[in-house]
Order: C-alpha cells, then structure tokens, then sequence
C-alpha cells in the first residue's frame, strides 16, 4: 500500500503540470502583493481635488448668477467648496488641519454663504461666522491640534453635566432611559478624546484615527443593543458580538499602538491567507485530483496498474490518499512561497505581531502567533478543500473526464458564497444541513455564533463526514466492479 | 508439466451480445500458445478477462491454482502482460517507468531492472523519455515491464506490433529463452501468423468469441498438407492430359491432392509417357494457410 502512495507521488511530481501551476501561483502572489504594497501608499491628501476638477469648478460659477433664484442653491453649494478647497490647499501639508477644517470649517463656510446669496441675506450673521472661521485657523496657525482635542473633551464633559442635571429634575422613565443613552454617547465621545490627548493621535485618516471612529461606532452600537428590551434575534446577537470584537480589538490597537489589522505586511497577508490566495490553492489542488485517476484511463495505463498484486480498493485509495497528502504539500508551498515574496517586499518584523482574536467564551481578546493562527485556519478549511478534492477525484474516477471534474468542483467552489448569502438572506434554515454551510468551520472559532442557528462544530464535521463518504463509497465500488473497456 | 493456467468454459456478455462462448484454453509450464484469430473474435477480450480487468460472467479463471476473481491478488502475483498497446507514462524515462513497476513487487532490485532492459536491449535508450521512443522501443519496454518480477506466466497481446524485423527475431529468441530456461509459461496473440509459425509449440484459434481449433502447431500444419503433393516434371501440360485435375504452379511443378498409396501409381503413368519426374514431395503448408483454412477467412459479427 505505501509503495502505491509512493508511486502515485513519483507520477504527480515527475509531471511538469504541477510545477507549471506552482510557478504560476509564485506569479500570482508576486502580482498580490504587490498591490497590496502600493495600494495603500498613495492614501496622503485624500481630500485634494485635482486642479483641473477645481477649475471645471470655477468655471462653472462665473456662468451662475446668484441673483438668480433657481441658480442660487448650486452656485452657494459650488462656492463654498471652491473656498473649502482654497483653504485645504493652504493648509495641505499637516494631515490633521485637513481633518479640522473638514469637519468644522466646511459647514461654516456653507452657513456663511448661505447667509450672503441665500434668501435671506445678513450680513451681521455672515461676519460673526468668518470672526468664527478666523479663530479657528488662527489656532490651526498655531500648530496645536491638542487644542481641538481638549476642546472636544471639554464640551464632551459640559454636555455630560447638563444631561445629568436634567436627568434629576424628570421622573419620566421613558426621558430617564434617553437621557442615560445620551450620557453613554457622550462619554463615549469624551473617551475618544481622551485617547486623542494621552495617546498623542492628531487628527487625520491614518489607522489610528480610523481606530477612534470604528471604536465609536462599535460601543454606540453597544449601547443601542444593551438598551434594547426584547431579546436580540439571532441576527441581531451576532452583530452585537461584532461590534463587541471591533471594540475590544479596538481599544488593544490603541493601547498597546499596534496596528493588528495591518493588511500591507507579511503578517496582515498570512493571516488573511485563505480569503486571498484560497482559489489559487483549490485551482492547483482540483487539477490533481481531477486528473490522478482519469489520465490513467485516457493513456491507457490504467490496465498496468490494476495487472499488480493489489486489490482495486488499494489502488483507488492509494490515489486519494496521495491527493490528500498533495493537499497539504500546495497549502505549504504556498505559504513558503508566500513568505518569501511578503517578506522581500514587506520585511520579516511583522511576523512577530500577533493575531488578535476576540473569545467569545471567555470574553477575553487572545493574542495568537500568526503561524499558529495559520495552523487554526488550516484545520478549520480543511474540510472545504477535502471535499472539493474529493468531489473532482469521483468525477474524474466516475467518467474519466478531468475537465468536467475540475470544471464543476471549481463551481461548487466559487458559488459557495452565493449559496450561503441566498440561505442567509431567506434564512432557509434547512440549508444548515447543506454542505457549503458547514464545511467552513472558522465559523466556529472562538466561540463565535455560526451562520445559522442549532449549528455545532461536531454536527458540521458529521456532515462534511456524510458527504465525503456519500462520494466515496459509491465511486469504490463502482470502480471495483469497473470492465476495463478498449482505449 | 504443471498447468499454469486454466480457463474453463469462459462466456461474456455486454448486455445481449455475447462476445466469448464457452472459451476453454490452458497454458502449461514451457509452453508458448499462440492465440489466434481475426479482428474482434475475442482475443483481447479473453485476455482481459484472464488478467481480471474485466468480469467474467461465466465459467472461471485459475492461475497458478488460484481463481482471478475470488483470489486476485495472489493469482496475480507472477502473472506479466501486455494488453493492447504497451502503453507506458509517457513522461517518465524508461528505467523510471521500470522502477515504478519494481517498487510494486517484493525483491526486484535495480540490478534485476538493469538485467531485463539488456535482455530486451534498450540499454542505450533506458534514460530518455517514453515519449520518445518509437513503438518498437515501447514494445520492448512492455516486455521488459512485464517480466521485470520473473512471472511464470506471460500474456503478451500483439508484442510483435511495431517491431522490425531483427527486432522481431530477437523477440522469438527471447521468449523462447524465457519458456526453454525460466520454464515461463506464455500465452502470446497475434495477428502475424508467420511469426507464430516458428516458435509456438500450440495454437489456439478464436472465432466469433469461440474456440475452434487448440492442438500443438506441427499436427495443425501436418493435417492441413496431409493429402497434397507436389511434382516436379519437365512437361506439366502432357502430364495435365494424362493424370486429368492437377493445379499447376508454374511450368515445371504441379500440385495434386492424393492420399499417399496413389502416390506410385500416378509416377507409373507418368514414366510410361516419358515425361521426367526431378522431385516428389509432401507440400509444406504454412501456419497461415491452415489458418485460413481453419477460419474460413475474415467475418466480424
């Protein structure tokens, strides 16, 4: 029996095809990773319009007459963001007075011109908002974005005051759960601004900052749901732990300063690994095994093998044992290869970040080492891959024809999520017997709520289980049984 | 002599039409059985049907006192072949396609893998790929493949398909070697019956999925001549008009189909009208013409 695995391991590797694939797949990551390395680095400036958008802009103001009551609303909404920009432009070199100016100036100056072309014109008003927007850029002159920080603590603080003074004067039960909502809010806000003073983070649209904003949307959203009376539907409870992940992950990256979802370095890629490189992995491994029983029959060697002293039975698994050894050699070799072409563009040190997971039985954040986290997922896609292994191997055993087995195991591939998204979406709750539901079993990881409920990690491996042996059992015997026809 | 294989009372059918009826054959050591027949009489089938790469749906298969079906593997186990085409991994070379097939058995070294591919003489092409090989080389290769485990039964079908003359020569000498010395027992089809002629001790013909004829080849030949003589004269028409029906072969011989108590007779009366006799003489048929003369020519049903 192991000199028949060993002999179907000397066919497949002696076969240029493999090494084709594999080149190909070194291409492939080459390619990836690439744009993954400058993707991101062209991010700076994100608010800067182009200079000719700007003068397209211009343009089309001298032609409107702001006299003009059905031109009037266009040419106020054009002009403030003419002057926006004027501003942004001055100011283009600190990222964090971009941000200042997007979020307070911007509406001034709408509010301004409003008041100087809109309907009803005051020029009182029109010069108390540009002594505001003079004010504000004087501090941006200033170079001190602790200022802004401090002053959003500070209203965050006074904002928190008055709801609880106006939480005493009410007895209304339905304003005094409101009113407390609004206290989370806000300490929430003040919080940020916290984090913004002691962790030194100005302004701006690096993963710090992008940090803040999903830590506050993450608790808001907490807040809503603790507050909610009725039960939380399934749907709802995974989304709460979401947002209870995003916080937790959130609040590691700002305390500890590591970006752990970095997704430009060798770590962010590995940890990624199947959501990017999956296909290419099941491309290569479908061929395999879509072609280690068939190519037999096609050339006519297949009449060689059967002639030893082996049973049939011995002869086929010996060729599914060795496809599945082949799955794990593609899975590593990738992984070597990926770790070569990542770590010349990206450098090794990411390597020693680890992955942060949310465990949702301890309600703990754990810290994984990435090859190790690699090793999880591994175990958890093995499934997937066997199955669509398998599924090519009896198609190719059953009919002798690799381009039908490799074509279909690809379908059944590629319309997995599709047929998990309809389930989902028409919660089909039969389809949590069906085989693309279960054969994922990351789903599963730390605690998390699986894609429907009444699923289990050992219900989904007896079903993958049933599915493996509902393709095999029948292609064995089939084969046993099989006339060895003319070729 | 032992039996080394046995096949009794063989039938098989593909849905209603049955392609082997009632095939009995037997193959001892030192033997070589040439398998004989037209085109879709039922040799390959017969073949595969012994080597178990197709189920037999009546009678049974022993080799070596071992049933194919119910004990595979140990039937099996000294068992070479070569059906249809030697086809062989095209992408490996030839010592890489030998080797795969020594890793199947116990105790094939790579000095016995050395010593069969001089005995089939591809040792100067044994390192290049299979794909490059001309048909004849491949031949020698199934043949190299197929004894490579010192088998004491050998089922070659068609080995002498692509193979030169010399090639063919050295083939013969070989398998007779392997008879003669390893006392292998071979069972070999083809359809060059002149080939067959030389080295088969029996023959076997097949027709229509039945066996009509299996004796050894010197009694097949001997019974099909027996009655035919021919003779060499100086005047073939006088002796035309003398004896009556003869089938003349060319100016100075004739033939004439007489048992042989006539034989003298006939030399009397052609002595008496002075025509010159250089030689009398049995005719020797060759193995092909008993075949025709068995088969009745060429009827695929």
């Amino acid at each position: 029996m192991s000199s028949l695995i060993k002999n179907e391991l000397i066919k497949i590797f002696r076969k240029k095809t493999i090494y084709i694939a594999m080149i190909a797949i070194f291409l492939f990551l080459i390619f990836m990773n690439c744009m993954f390395k400058y993707a991101n680095s062209s991010s700076n400036s994100a608010y800067l319009y182009s200079e000719n958008h700007l003068n397209s802009i211009k343009e089309e103001l001298e032609n409107l007459n702001p006299e003009n009551p059905t031109d009037v609303t266009l040419y106020i909404n054009l002009k403030s963001e003419v002057e926006l920009y004027e501003l942004m432009n001055k100011y283009k070199d600190d990222e964090w007075k971009l941000s200042i100016i997007n979020s307070r100036i911007s509406s001034y100056l709408t509010e301004r011109n409003t008041y100087l072309y809109g309907a009803e014109k005051s020029e009182t008003q029109a010069n108390e908002i540009t002594k505001k927007i003079e004010y504000i850029t004087a501090k941006l002159d200033e170079d001190n974005w602790k200022y802004f920080a401090s002053q959003d603590l500070e209203t965050a603080n006074k904002k928190i005051e008055e709801l609880n003074s106006q939480k005493q004067q009410t007895q209304d039960k339905e304003i005094l759960k409101n009113l407390e909502n609004e206290i989370k809010n806000t300490k929430i806000e003040k919080e940020i601004a916290e984090y913004r003073l002691n962790k030194n983070i100005p302004y701006g649209t690096d993963y710090k900052n992008i940090t803040l904003s999903n830590l506050q949307s993450a608790s808001t959203k907490l807040i809503q749901y603790n507050s909610q009376e009725t039960e939380l539907s399934y749907e709802e409870q995974k989304e709460y732990n979401d947002s209870l992940k995003t916080e937790a992950e959130c609040r590691y990256i700002l305390d500890t300063g590591i970006n752990v979802n970095k997704s430009d370095s060798l770590k962010g890629i590995l940890q990624n690994f199947y959501s990017e490189f999956g296909i290419f992995l099941i491309v290569v491994i479908v061929m395999i095994a879509g072609t280690i029983v068939s190519d037999e029959f096609n050339k006519g060697t297949i009449k060689l093998l059967l002639v030893k002293p082996y049973t049939r039975n011995k002869i086929l698994l010996s060729k599914f044992i060795a496809t599945v050894i082949i799955i794990f050699f593609v899975i590593l070799s990738t992984v070597i290869m990926e770790m070569l072409v990542g770590g010349v563009l990206f450098g090794f040190d990411s390597l020693s970040v680890p992955v942060i997971e949310y465990n949702f039985n301890t309600n703990m954040l754990e810290e994984i080492n990435v090859f190790a986290y690699l090793g999880i997922q591994t175990l958890a896609q093995l499934p997937m891959i066997v199955l669509l292994a398998t599924l090519a191997f009896v198609i190719s055993t059953l009919f002798s024809n690799s381009a039908l087995a490799i074509t279909i195991s690809l379908l059944g591939y590629m319309s997995t999520a599709i047929i998990n998204q309809l389930a989902l979406a028409y919660n089909l709750s039969f389809m949590k017997y069906f085989v693309t539901m279960n054969w994922d079993l990351s789903q599963f990881l730390f605690g998390n709520l699986p894609y429907m409920q009444g699923m289990s990690l050992i219900l989904s491996i007896v079903i993958c289980l049933v599915y493996l042996l509902v393709m095999l059992i029948p292609t064995f015997i089939i084969f046993k049984k099989r006339n060895i026809k003319n070729i | 002599m032992e039996t080394i294989l046995k096949c009794e009372n063989l039938y098989k059918t593909f849905g209603k039409k049955t392609i082997l009826k009632d095939v009995s054959l037997e193959v001892n050591e030192g033997d070589i059985l040439g398998f004989i027949g037209p085109n879709g009489a039922g040799k390959t089938t017969t073949i595969k049907l012994i080597l178990g790469l197709q189920s037999i749906t009546k009678g049974n298969v022993s080799i070596n006192g071992y049933d194919i079906e119910k004990n595979f593997t140990n039937a099996i186990k000294r068992v070479g072949a070569i059906v249809e085409n030697p086809d062989m991994y095209m992408y490996l070379t030839g010592f890489q396609n030998l080797k795969l097939v020594a890793n199947l058995y116990k105790d094939v070294s790579e000095d016995r893998i050395n010593e069969v591919v001089k005995l089939v003489k591809l040792e100067n092409r044994i390192k290049d790929k299979v794909s490059k090989y001309s048909l004849g080389m491949r031949q020698r290769l199934g043949i190299a493949q197929a004894i490579l485990h010192k088998p004491n039964l050998l089922i070659l079908d068609e080995p002498t398909n692509g193979l030169d003359p010399e090639g063919i020569k050295e083939m013969r000498e070989l398998l007779v070697d392997l008879a003669s010395i390893e006392k292998m027992g071979i069972l070999i089809s083809s359809h060059n019956l002149a080939e067959l002629d030389n080295f088969c001790n029996k023959v076997c013909i097949i027709k229509n999925g039945k066996i009509i004829e299996t004796s050894e080849i010197s009694k097949i030949k001997q019974e099909a001549s027996k009655e035919v003589k021919i003779f060499e004269v100086n005047n073939v028409n006088l002796a035309e008009e003398i004896i009556g029906k003869i089938e003349k072969i060319d100016t100075n011989k004739f033939k004439i189909k007489v048992p042989k108590q006539e034989v003298p007779e006939i030399v009397e009366k052609l002595v008496k009208n002075n025509i010159k006799i250089y030689e009398v003489k049995q005719e020797e048929k060759t193995l092909e013409d008993a075949f025709f003369e068995k088969t009745g020519g060429n009827i695929i049903e």
